[in-house]
């Protein structure tokens, strides 16, 4: 997928330069490079959202159309955060630039700016905390790490708050605990006051806002593409399945981000929801109005994020379901797990999630009402509910990526493995320092899985590629697994670019395959309509 | 405005080659479109897929599920990026709405917006 200017792989390695510039870095002026940055948000998406400064822009061009007062707008907006987020000022003040994050993030790894340096990220910002917010600052200026606000400092700001996936990786490493992610969150906030953000944002975030979802799919074409999946599903299995959507009275309200129901491999996922809630018999119902388990409104505010997340639960009220079963995405579950209850306050309203199937009370969702469908299927199969056949997936040799936001934001570690080793014979790690809370990003998170930021995605998908090759090459590997829509999106690409071959797989599709649901016919082909291992004669 | 022709056929298009009223497409069009994009000739496999895709944004607002194309015009899978490139090109070429970065990453590039 990643053409058009994109150098080739091996070109691309060749530029990895980990020299440090001649000059200071505040000495260093950002330099916009074709592929590194997205375009720019256009109005009609911002004059939709009500977001400040909508206007036609160009981040590549000089003039960003600047309001006159857009330095009184940061500063006072950056006061205004300081303020309501203690993370922020706490993240502003007690960095010592020990460097154990340095060599960390995923862009610095495979770009060698140094300025995508989670402390030097962070630290563009902190410069301009120190000068107006600090008394150091104030007197001593440069010395003291202070910088003025200027038009270059805004543009080196922007671009490289697009620069970071917010994957918290150099979080981890951190002795201090900084979360460099809500740095870049904040960051972002600042710039969206002047009208600053990307297309490929502020789009899906209104469409979201007008239409449910980020596609901006209404309501009979989100049914219309789960009616194509059906299709597919009788004729793999013989089986006719029904769902329902906006049922009243369902006991759950099941949630997924919208990429599953349109862009491949994720639809092969979709079709996995749909034939394990049909075999378990599941009173579940689809919502073509909460039809977005995604919010790319994180990406633009905090206050767009609340805006966008919060259609879920009304809808949960409004259907009056029981609780909420969330498919396989990524930042839909940090918000859920770390953001709902100082947002909205706990769901309670509905019910402490427990599987009908198993009885399994969800007590880790007391508060949100939410079940991850990785622990959902988990339970079930450590239940022994699941008829399952793996050697169905025994032409695959999966390793697993762990998404960011689910491994490293709400600790779903182990229930993705169990499942996945539960439906393929055979699974093998990735070296541990690029697993679990040590996984490395994708490359695109955040929303910079556009197409014309291509070589800068490359680049932060090379190490999170580097390990798979590492276990393709070892063990002959050949399946990334993970539990996120963006994952199976941009992994397809990265692992095109870097490891050509490697397929890119969602749990449930995997687990579809497996699946030996009650009068199905013999199944002979995969999700994806290639033959079954030892049925290829067949076909 | 940009006008494309075709055996005297003529249709206003917008300065990327995207034509401007949806209502104007037809064979001949089609054709003018597909010569621009370097598509040789369009065949009745190339037809079919053009007026699926047309009825399903007539009737939906948006592009179908790549498989359900070529399942519905009974072509094989990957029909659509064997016959035109990428989606981007057919979208084109059946004379749908310039598209925004949404489709254009969704159709070109592969990415969803999660």
């Amino acid at each position: 997928m990643a053409k058009d200017q994109t150098p080739k792989a091996d070109e691309l390695f060749s530029t990895i330069d980990y020299k440090a510039p001649e000059k200071s870095w505040m000495d260093t002026p950002v330099e916009f490079k074709p592929g590194t940055f997205c375009h720019g948000s256009r109005p009609k998406y911002l004059e939709l959202l009500h977001m400040p400064y909508p206007k036609e822009w160009k981040p590549g061009e000089e003039d960003w159309k600047l309001p006159e007062n857009w330095k009184e707008i940061f500063l006072d907006g950056m006061a205004e955060r300081l303020k309501k987020y203690r993370s922020f000022k706490l993240f502003m003040d007690i960095c010592v630039r020990c460097g154990a994050c340095a060599d960390k993030c995923h862009f610095y790894i495979g770009g060698g700016d140094p300025k995508n340096m989670p402390v030097l990220r962070a630290e563009l910002l902190r410069s301009v905390y120190r000068k107006y917010f600090t008394t150091s600052g104030k007197l001593f200026g440069k010395t003291a790490g202070a910088r003025e606000l200027t038009v270059d400092v805004l543009r080196e700001l922007w671009y490289y708050a697009y620069q970071c996936t917010e994957c918290r990786r150099c979080s981890v490493f951190c002795p201090y605990g900084i979360d460099t992610a809500e740095v870049t969150i904040i960051a972002r906030e600042l710039l969206n006051l002047l009208g600053l953000n990307t297309d490929w944002i502020a789009g899906p975030v209104s469409n979201c806002y007008m239409k449910g979802n980020h596609l901006g799919l209404e309501p009979h074409t989100f049914k219309s593409s789960i009616e194509f999946f059906l299709s597919d599903i009788e004729d793999i299995t013989g089986i006719k399945i029904e769902p329902t959507f906006n049922r009243k009275g369902a006991e759950i309200l099941f949630v997924t981000p919208s990429g599953d129901v349109f862009a491949d491999p994720g639809t092969y996922t979709a079709m996995g929801y749909l034939m394990l809630f049909h075999e378990l018999g599941l009173d579940y119902t689809w919502s073509t109005y909460a039809s977005e388990g995604g919010n790319f409104g994180f990406f633009t505010s905090n206050e767009t994020a609340k805006r966008l997340h919060y259609k879920i639960y009304a809808e949960a009220k409004r259907l009056g379901v029981k609780w909420i079963l969330g498919g396989e995405c990524g930042h839909m579950w940090r918000l859920i797990h770390q953001y709902l209850n100082t947002w909205h306050g706990p769901a309670d309203f509905l019910e402490v999630p427990k599987s009908p199937i198993t009885d399994t009370a969800f007590e880790n969702a007391r508060s949100t009402k939410m079940v991850h469908v990785a622990e959902f299927t988990a339970d079930l199969i450590r239940n022994g509910k699941l008829k399952l056949d793996p050697g169905r997936n025994d032409d695959i040799k999966l390793t697993w990526h762990d998404s960011c936001n689910t491994s490293r934001g709400m600790g779903i570690l182990e229930e993705p493995r169990y499942v996945a080793k539960s439906v393929c014979n055979h699974f093998y790690e990735m070296p541990e320092n690029t697993i679990k809370e040590y996984t490395f990003c994708c490359g695109s998170g955040t929303g910079l899985n556009a197409g014309e930021n291509m070589e800068l995605r490359m680049r932060g998908g090379f190490p999170r590629a580097n390990a798979v090759k590492f276990v393709r090459d070892v063990h002959g590997v050949n399946t990334l697994g993970n539990i996120c829509a963006i994952d199976r999106a941009a992994l397809t690409a990265s692992m095109d670019y870097w490891v050509p071959g490697i397929r890119v797989a969602g749990l449930h599709e995997l687990v579809a395959n497996a699946l030996v649901m009650k009068g199905e016919k013999e199944r002979t082909v995969n999700m994806r309509n290639e033959p079954l291992p030892g049925k290829e004669a067949k076909e | 405005m940009p006008v494309i022709e075709y055996s005297g056929a003529r249709v206003n298009v917008d300065d990327e080659g995207y034509i401007v009223n949806f209502e104007d497409w037809n064979g001949d069009v089609a054709c003018a479109l597909a010569e621009k994009e370097g598509v040789e000739e369009l065949t009745k496999e190339h037809i079919d897929i053009l007026k699926f895709i047309r009825e399903y944004y007539r009737a939906h607002h948006f592009f179908p599920v790549l498989n359900a194309i070529c399942k519905n015009v009974h072509q094989p899978k990957n029909c659509v990026n064997e016959k035109f490139m990428d989606p981007l090109v057919a979208w084109k070429i059946a004379g749908l709405p310039a598209p925004d970065d949404l489709i254009i990453n969704l159709l070109k590039y592969g990415q969803s917006p999660g």
